[in-house]
């Protein structure tokens, strides 16, 4: 039984290829029904968090400590973190762009 | 190539009607779900051309019933399953004409058809349902739970569904010699 399965396994496998798109994504998409733009969802939400953000950081005094915080932290400390922040991130959306399903 | 991806575009589309979202998923899935049906309609690659275009453009419109319950492939392959047969129910009427003979009379010629006739004479041999989930069990990788949830059946005729396709297969290949090779 195992030996039936065994070569069924080699069968199929010895059968088995990846299909080259061959524009066949780009057909599909070029298919697809207009839907209305929603990109705006994000832009509400994004608003929204940042008006809490605001208000109970003034409510609480977090930002008036904020603003008292950054004027007594040297100007290089700020600048490195920035700095680093940047670096950081754009070395995290040059590896995730490296992902490219079209070449399969 | 995570699940954690698929989740991600899934989201974006359906929620803010992301296509480039939906094209990553489109090239993600093309290979598998075009091969699919091209053994499915015996290396017809117009036609399975067509039934993988209508399957993305189906799953596109549908895309917010997709719950997560299983993963995103299960989902295609699901619709895939459902746009096969009602494609092979909307044919019925010219279902007891000779299938042999049609196929060899008009046997697309394809860059497959030479070097997989083979195993397109060897799926011939099984029931549709049995040829499904073969192709799904051995050619696809699915489990048998993911099986019987593509085809929408209960687990315990999943599974018969491939222990009779691989019986018959079995004798079939050893008849033609193949574990011999």
């Amino acid at each position: 039984m195992e030996t039936n399965d065994n070569m069924l396994k080699d069968f199929f496998s010895e059968n088995k290829k990846e299909i080259a798109d061959f524009g066949f994504s780009q057909r599909v998409m070029r298919k697809l029904p207009e839907q209305r733009d929603r990109s705006w969802i994000i832009w509400l939400f994004a608003g929204i968090g940042i008006m809490l953000t605001l208000l109970l950081g003034l409510y609480t005094g977090l930002i008036q400590y904020l603003f008292l915080y950054l004027q007594i932290i040297p100007q290089i400390f700020i600048l490195i973190g920035v700095l680093a922040f940047s670096l950081i991130g754009g070395i995290g959306v040059l590896l995730g762009q490296n992902k490219n399903y079209r070449a399969i | 190539m995570s699940n954690t991806d698929d989740i991600r575009w899934v989201t974006q589309v359906a929620l803010l009607g992301d296509k480039s979202a939906f094209d990553k998923l489109t090239c993600k899935y093309q290979s598998s779900i075009r091969r699919f049906f091209l053994n499915l309609t015996m290396g017809d690659v117009p036609l399975s051309d067509d039934l993988a275009q209508e399957t993305f453009i189906k799953a596109y419109l549908n895309i917010s019933s997709f719950r997560g319950l299983s993963g995103f492939s299960t989902w295609l392959y699901r619709i895939a399953y459902n746009v096969y047969y009602d494609s092979v129910r909307a044919h019925k009427p010219y279902a007891d004409i000779d299938e042999y003979q049609i196929d060899s009379q008009h046997q697309t010629q394809n860059e497959f058809s030479a070097e997989k006739m083979d195993i397109y004479k060897a799926l011939k041999i099984l029931r549709k349902e049995e040829q499904t989930a073969v192709l799904l069990f051995y050619m696809e990788d699915k489990t048998h739970k993911e099986i019987a949830r593509i085809m929408n059946c209960p687990l315990g005729t999943a599974k018969t569904y491939i222990l009779k396709g691989k019986e018959r297969l079995s004798v079939y290949l050893t008849q033609a010699g193949y574990g011999n090779k």
